[in-house]
């Protein structure tokens, strides 16, 4: 699955990339972490908080640093 | 293999540690504050005049002992306060606010926008997106200011310091005037249609078109608690080094400074000592909780309280950092129209609130 995480590049951004690394490595499989830092493309996609994370182009969660255990089950759920 | 610590099992164990581990805790823990608060005045003073042997009343023990009061008093409301805002701030999220102002006029809308700016949870980081994400949703220009310059203004964690340490009617105070502020600040700009000023790449975007909407969470009652630690966290993780920078400031300025140079410098009769309050809080760069003991201090030494109200919103509302995020998105003239307008603000009401009081 594709993963994307929504950031100008304060720290929550950034730890939410942490997480969502964390979850990949112990989900295993195919999935890939991608980080969006371009205004544009997240007022396009509708988001007004950050940090935000996407799932195969689905936003799951907005203004929040998600637990990589959050992340984790939406990649098993 | 990332470490998977127990409080973050999305499944939580049923049974009474499970029952503990989901909110339950907040029955030992909340008595346990109010032990800890009730304390620490009687503790202070025994380390700084029978511990430390300083004399009371002489510079270095008032000093001193409003230092280690100061300390844990504002670290304990600190924590309560950003507990109970976090949690409560589960229920509002941008989106809505976003829809509930959409395609509103101005006037309603800019009340509207500056209430929810006081309330609604958001980062300075996403002050861009938010910008933004508001104005493709048909917010108009002006209604989206006031929902920005309320933002900071009335931090809802100062609320909840002032509430704490001077009693409601400052409080009431604070926010009443931060809402003004941003009301006729969003008046103003939105009459002056700026639109035009916006950089040329938010002008593109506000264009494009949307690709697909976001889904709402579902929240339970054990996830909200859990924001709300994690808010806790955060928060008071970031700022305690401001804190104690705050205490410093403020505890100096209690033992040392004499109470005529205060009253000269901001008191009633000083007609500079609004803009002067302004003008020093504007690059000084805090936030809500490290300058409270700073305005503790400057009321005990008989600053005016216009004065004082002005110098916590310039430190607030009105933050470098926060001109330059929002430069990404307006042209100079934009910002410094915007500048101009809430420090204006912020300058009518010190000296509305010195005349009056």
């Amino acid at each position: 699955m594709l993963i994307e995480v929504f950031g100008p590049g304060c720290a929550k951004c950034e730890t939410l990339v942490k997480h969502a690394k964390a979850a990949v490595e112990q989900a295993g499989g195919d999935h890939q972490v991608v980080k969006v830092s371009d205004y544009a493309v997240m007022a396009a996609r509708g988001i007004l908080s950050t940090p935000a994370l996407a799932l195969d182009g689905q936003l799951k969660f907005q203004g929040k640093v998600a637990t990589s255990a959050e992340i984790l089950g939406l990649l098993q759920g | 293999m990332a470490e998977v610590r127990c409080c973050e099992n999305p499944v939580p164990a049923p049974g009474r540690a499970g029952w503990f581990r989901r909110g339950g805790w907040l029955f030992l823990a909340l008595p346990l504050w109010a032990l800890a608060y009730s304390v620490i005045q009687r503790l202070a003073g025994w380390v700084a005049f029978h511990l430390f042997g300083l004399a009371p009343g002489s510079h270095l023990g008032e000093a001193v002992a409003f230092f280690l009061y100061d300390v844990p008093k504002v670290l304990l409301l600190l924590a309560l306060i950003v507990f109970v805002v976090t949690f409560l701030q589960t229920f509002v999220s941008p989106s809505r606010v976003r829809d509930a102002l959409s395609r509103r006029n101005a006037g309603l809308g800019n009340a509207m926008a500056s209430l929810f700016g006081i309330v609604t949870p958001f980062c300075s980081c996403s002050a861009v997106p938010l910008f933004i994400g508001f104005l493709r949703a048909g917010v108009p220009l002006g209604v989206t200011f006031s929902f920005l310059v309320a933002a900071p203004m009335v931090n809802e964690v100062a609320l909840g310091m002032l509430f704490a340490m001077f009693g409601w009617k400052i409080a009431l105070l604070y926010a009443g005037t931060g809402v003004a502020i941003a009301f006729s600040a969003g008046l103003i700009l939105g009459r002056l249609r700026m639109e035009r000023h916006l950089e040329g790449w938010v002008q593109d975007a506000l264009g494009a078109p949307a690709l697909g909407e976001s889904g709402e969470e579902r929240l339970t009652l054990s996830s909200r608690i859990d924001q709300a630690v994690q808010g806790v966290r955060d928060i008071v993780g970031k700022v305690w080094p401001y804190i104690l920078a705050g205490i410093s400031v403020g505890a100096f300025i209690h033992g040392f400074v004499p109470e005529a140079f205060m009253a000269g410098l901001l008191g009633k009769q000083a007609w500079y000592s609004v803009p002067l309050a302004v003008l020093i809080g504007v690059p000084l760069y805090s936030n809500a909780a490290g300058v409270m003991p700073i305005v503790e201090a400057l009321l005990g030494k008989g600053a005016a309280l216009g004065s004082t109200l002005a110098f916590m919103m310039a430190v607030i509302g009105l933050s470098l950092p926060e001109i330059v995020i929002l430069r990404r998105v307006m042209r100079p003239r934009l910002i410094g129209a915007f500048v101009a307008v809430v420090a204006l603000g912020i300058v009518l009401v010190g000296y509305l609130f010195n005349a009056i009081l």
